[in-house]
């Protein structure tokens, strides 16, 4: 590792050292939790080095224009002006991307949505900076925008691509053709843009290195495919781009693209000097990826009884302006787009397009959070055609473990959908509304009614999503475990680059290391790209995937270890284990002390057992392109929710009054984690039905703030009761399965789902704002 | 952020005079508002003359029996004093439900009554707005006006004002005392605010350095005590209203002796609703009565695509909280 300088506030994010027991199954606790609570914990934005100046980007003011010219010169005159680069500036590949190397850096002839970096400039203070870049003359020659994504569709409109302006199209073609069904229900269904709404901002720095390279502090959700894309740009080797993870606050996908890395980087190499860049959050808003906004059109058909006889679906993403991970979103939207049901006869066709609209791409729920609003109410409306109940038509429709599902993948775990509906159903209902608590009421302490024109709704939601990254592609995660003696203590240090983004890793991995080594002590080492590629946070994956690889390199540990141990004490490697920071045979007698047995010079360097695995899970296989058959995932997750809502229909307000819900997590490494991911998925899923949306006029973000995004507090949150079941998935490591994304899936709907039940209206487009529950 | 200086005077008058010396100058309160503006390059002062340490920080009573509010006085005190919750308590609830407590910790009565408006064309110094730069047009009237206004808005401007309190204090026929470098004045709150017209760049009668130093509540009243604050918005807490209703109003042998009635979130100001205010006054008591006289006032309404249904909205707010009153007196009880 290179040493630099390296100053932090108290309590940087590697710090983390304190608890000592917890293994898995157990809620130990988050080696980051007292500092976070505290207000200790060291962010990205708190990033500090001596002698380091500031960047800050120019952006593009045009949804849509070909740039005529760039004049540097006055911003480059400006006092405490560093350095102003330019797409001439980057020194290698200008085009970087997740799926697609469709982006530049900075933008060459064309920018092609309102906020794509231009220019980058660097001064020694952040106001000078942003000064400064105001006084880059861009001249604009103006280009029709194309802001509709069906318009996108049409061979008739601009194409902003060579390739035309479709990402993906994938078709899922399962069964006959042309169905036919006694019962027929369809609709269509509009989502609005939501965005993750992380709370620490874009941030990073780069730090000039001797080789002529440089060091990346930053938080992301990924740090080798940003070294991949980084190199790339700067035209250096891996050896000389080393990426950190600094303190992530938050990130739900949005991390996943690049935002400052390359542009610190250039700005530091070319300068000399460390580079620090903090997005405000207006910049932060047009900075990252969204959720994509989608237009659907469903049609079921069923027997009589509600038995599904076939599924229609077009699913139209807008991917805005670059590719980002819209072809994997498009690959979820179709093969899961119908949600967790039996369908013997299917035909979707999933689309993503370019536009001139802010990019999209990852967001927690990924294409299944889109697909799951339409689903769901067209399982309601068929429920309430042949007349049962929305739990009965979900039970009798709901998949089963051995099912082969629309894309011919045989369901090789549990599948407990009957189940979940009917724990929600055996749960207990919130009591009536008293009126006596404005807190209970609509519009809450606002004031906003005492209860006139108050009714009561209940909906049910029953989805399903993918763990691990689909279609073929290689998902791995590295693991480096070593055991030592430090202090007359055996001690386990892990050391993956899998990024701490909040939601608990870093605990998860120290939980198996206790389990599997028999320690209490576990250092996780600082992230960064000195150890193979953990793989994204992203897709639920990593206590499954990096918990696979730290599980895999521990019992590789372990064999040296006891082998070891065998030898001195006579029992066989097999007779043995480690517990309590001892090798005890499994007769429960204690044959060595660990820590003895480590500080073994005849044995053991004194640095140790060290081991380093990659580790995969099952693979999967890329789908037919033109019927979407294939083995496209690796894991399912089912999760249900039950929303209880009070919606004044009057004013159009509605307080979610209870949001229950059950999951299969396979196994709860760290239940209060669980809990915590439940909840706050839960919350997020009900924001996008109730008020989350990004509001794109012609290219433009209309609400680029907390002020204008709103996103739920405390008060609008409910009540949750929590079930979770443990189905071992006999493929996965402990036999967990995806926590952080189910919830996200069916809260949503559910609650959409209430208020329709409540009112009697349609609401087919989410979010629901008070107008459409009033109708006027 | 564009450069400023920065002075903190010891007096009101040097204050006023520092204003008056430059047309590019204001004066900083709370800054909750203004430093956010400056940040978005919406409001570019030269000069910031810091003036909360000479604004008043008291509720004092006055001679006749009412309050004199400091227009340095932090939202959240106003909102608590056990005067104002029992005389006025629609003044409380307009407080309670603005903003966040760090906000109203922060934020002071003068500067709540000058909150600029949320319009995003406002606020986004990319776009054409008339109220930022006259004469450049307003794009809301084609684009985004779901939150803008649908009464005593203009060709040029549809933008609302944000204030919760301040359309509470319509309600209760505040008046605003006012320091300037020709002198003291006072003016009713309805009077501080001007109607865009050709010329929404002012929101207010102010003139440039006129600082407003208290806000005086009239005597209490049987009609003052009756007083409800309801507001809809968004989410539960920390969301500027979509449509809110202070009203007032005393029943007297089953008519309406006094009454008043104020609109949020639907004006340039907090919109006084005299006609309806005329309709009730000296009728009846009667919920079909409080939404026709509230359907009256909205006869003005000129509402555009995405915003109609804030006619609605009034209108049923208006009659929901006019009937809580009615029937909170008929039950002897003011609650």
């Amino acid at each position: 590792m290179t040493s630099i300088p390296l100053t932090s506030p108290q309590g940087a994010p590697s710090d983390t050292s304190s608890a000592a027991d917890g293994r898995i199954g157990e809620n130990a606790l988050r080696p980051d939790g007292t500092l976070k609570v505290t207000g200790e914990f060291a962010y990205a934005s708190d990033l500090w080095m001596d002698e380091m100046v500031w960047g800050t980007t120019v952006r593009s003011p045009h949804p849509h224009a070909r740039i005529v010219s760039i004049d540097i010169g006055p911003a480059l005159a400006t006092p405490g002006v560093y350095a102003v680069l330019t797409a001439e500036d980057v020194p290698g590949a200008n085009a970087v991307g997740l799926e697609h190397e469709d982006q530049p850096v900075l933008a060459e002839t064309v920018v092609r949505y309102k906020g794509e970096p231009v220019a980058i400039v660097a001064a020694d203070h952040p106001e000078i900076a942003r000064q400064a870049a105001k006084k880059v003359v861009v001249e604009y020659d103006v280009l029709e925008a194309v802001t509709d994504a069906r318009a996108a569709l049409d061979p008739a409109s601009v194409q902003l691509r060579p390739s035309g302006n479709v990402v993906r199209h994938l078709k899922v073609r399962k069964g006959e053709e042309l169905p036919t069904a006694a019962v027929v229900v369809s609709l269509d269904f509009e989502v609005g843009m939501q965005d993750q709404a992380f709370l620490g901002p874009e941030s990073g720095l780069a730090v000039p290195a001797e080789d002529g390279g440089v060091d990346l502090y930053v938080a992301t959700q990924w740090l080798h495919v940003d070294q991949r894309q980084v190199c790339s740009a700067l035209g250096l080797p891996p050896e000389k781009v080393r990426l950190s993870l600094s303190g992530v606050g938050g990130a739900f996908g949005g991390r996943e693209d690049l935002s400052m890395h390359v542009h610190a980087c250039l700005l530091a190499m070319h300068t000399n000097k460390p580079v620090k860049m903090v997005y405000n959050r207006e910049e932060s808003f047009y900075g990252h990826v969204h959720r994509h906004p989608a237009t659907m059109s469903y049609e079921f058909g069923a027997e009589p009884d509600g038995m599904l006889v076939y599924g229609r679906a077009e699913i139209l993403f807008d991917g805005g302006a670059y590719a980002s991970s819209t072809g994997a979103v498009v690959g979820n939207g179709g093969t899961l787009g119908l949600g967790p049901y039996r369908f013997p006869n299917v035909h979707i066709d999933c689309y993503g397009v370019y536009t001139n609209n802010p990019p999209c791409g990852a967001m927690r729920g990924f294409g299944c959070v889109q697909a799951a609003f339409a689903h769901e109410a067209l399982m309601d409306a068929l429920a309430e055609r042949v007349g049962v109940s929305p739990a009965a038509i979900r039970k009798l429709n709901g998949v089963r473990e051995g099912d082969v599902n629309i894309t011919g993948q045989v369901i090789d775990s549990a599948a407990p959908c009957e189940e979940l509906v009917q724990i929600l159903l055996d749960m207990p209902l919130p009591a009536e509304r008293s009126g006596a608590d404005l807190l209970s009421l609509p519009g809450g302490v606002a004031n906003s009614t005492h209860g006139e024109g108050v009714v009561r709704g209940v909906g049910y939601a029953l989805t399903y999503k993918n763990v691990g990254f689909s279609e073929g592609f290689d998902d791995y995660s590295t693991a480096r475990v070593r055991l030592q003696v430090i202090g007359g203590e055996a001690v386990a240090s892990v050391h993956t680059a899998a990024a701490e983004v909040g939601q608990g890793l870093i605990t998860v991995e120290q939980q198996i290391c206790r389990t599997e080594l028999g320690v209490g002590r576990v250092v996780v080492h600082p992230k960064n790209t000195q150890v193979g590629s953990g793989g994204s946070t992203s897709a639920s994956r990593q206590t499954y995937v990096t918990g696979g690889a730290v599980k895999a390199a521990c019992e590789a540990v372990r064999a040296r270890v006891l082998a070891a141990a065998a030898q001195v004490c006579g029992h066989t490697a097999d007779d043995l284990a480690l517990d309590g920071g001892k090798v005890v045979a499994r007769s429960g007698e204690v044959v060595l002390d660990l820590a003895e047995l480590l500080g073994d010079a005849e044995l053991f360097a004194d640095e140790g057992v060290e081991e380093t695995v990659e580790w995969r899970h099952r693979p999967t296989e890329a789908v037919d392109p033109e019927t979407g058959q294939g083995n496209a995932h690796v894991q399912y997750a089912f999760s249900a929710h039950r929303a209880v809502v009070d919606v004044d229909v009057d004013l159009g307000l509605v307080k979610v009054v209870a949001l229950d819900t059950a999951q299969d997590v396979g196994k709860a490494i760290n239940p209060d984690a669980v809990l915590g991911q439940i909840q706050g998925g839960s919350t997020q899923g009900m924001g996008l039905a109730l008020m989350e949306e990004i509001v794109v006029k012609d290219g433009h973000i209309m609400n680029p703030s907390f002020t204008d995004y709103l996103i739920p507090t405390i008060l609008d949150t409910p009540p949750m009761l929590i079930k979770i079941l443990e189905y071992a998935d006999p493929h996965a490591p402990y036999g967990v399965r995806g926590v952080g994304e189910p919830p996200t899936i069916s809260s949503g709907p559910a609650v959409a789902a209430a208020i329709r039940q409540a009112t009697g209206k349609a609401l087919r487009r989410v979010p629901i704002r008070p107008e459409h529950i009033t109708g006027t | 952020m564009k450069a400023f200086s920065y002075s903190r005077p010891d007096s009101v008058r040097d204050a006023v005079a520092g204003v008056a010396a430059d047309r590019e100058a204001k004066f900083l309160a709370g800054g909750t508002n203004l430093v956010d503006l400056m940040r978005l390059g919406v409001e570019r002062p030269d000069a910031l003359i810091d003036v909360r340490h000479l604004l008043g920080h008291d509720i004092e009573p006055t001679a006749d029996g009412g309050l004199l509010v400091g227009s340095g006085v932090a939202n959240s005190d106003l909102a608590v004093d056990p005067r104002v919750r029992q005389a006025y308590p629609v003044l409380s609830q307009a407080l309670l439900s603005g903003a966040s407590g760090q906000l109203r910790n922060a934020a002071t009565v003068g500067g709540n009554l000058l909150q600029r408006t949320r319009c995003v064309y406002f606020q986004d110094v990319t776009k054409p707005c008339n109220k930022r730069q006259p004469g450049s047009g307003c794009p809301a009237r084609e684009g985004s006006h779901r939150d803008l206004g649908i009464l005593g808005t203009s060709e040029a401007c549809i933008a609302t004002h944000p204030s919760d309190m301040a359309v509470a204090l319509a309600a209760v026929d505040a008046t605003v005392h006012l320091t300037g470098p020709g002198g003291e004045r006072t003016v009713r709150l309805e009077q501080l605010y001007r109607l865009p017209g050709d010329d929404p760049s002012r929101d207010t009668t102010l003139e440039h350095a006129e600082l407003i130093t208290a806000v005086q509540l009239p005597p209490p009243s049987a009609l003052y005590r009756s007083s409800r604050y309801r507001k809809v918005r968004d989410r539960a807490s920390f969301a500027f209203a979509v449509g809110s209703i202070a009203a007032a109003m005393v029943i007297d042998d089953g008519l309406v002796r006094e009454v008043r009635i104020a609109f949020g979130a639907v004006a340039p100001r907090p919109w006084r609703a005299h006609t309806a205010e005329d309709a009730l006054r000296g009728q009846p008591a009667d919920a079909a009565d409080f939404a026709a006289a509230i359907a009256a006032e909205l006869e003005l309404a000129e509402p555009l695509r995405d915003n109609a249904f804030k006619v609605d909205l009034t209108r049923r707010m208006g009659a929901a909280v006019l009937t809580e009153l009615a029937e909170a007196q008929q039950q002897g009880s003011g609650r």
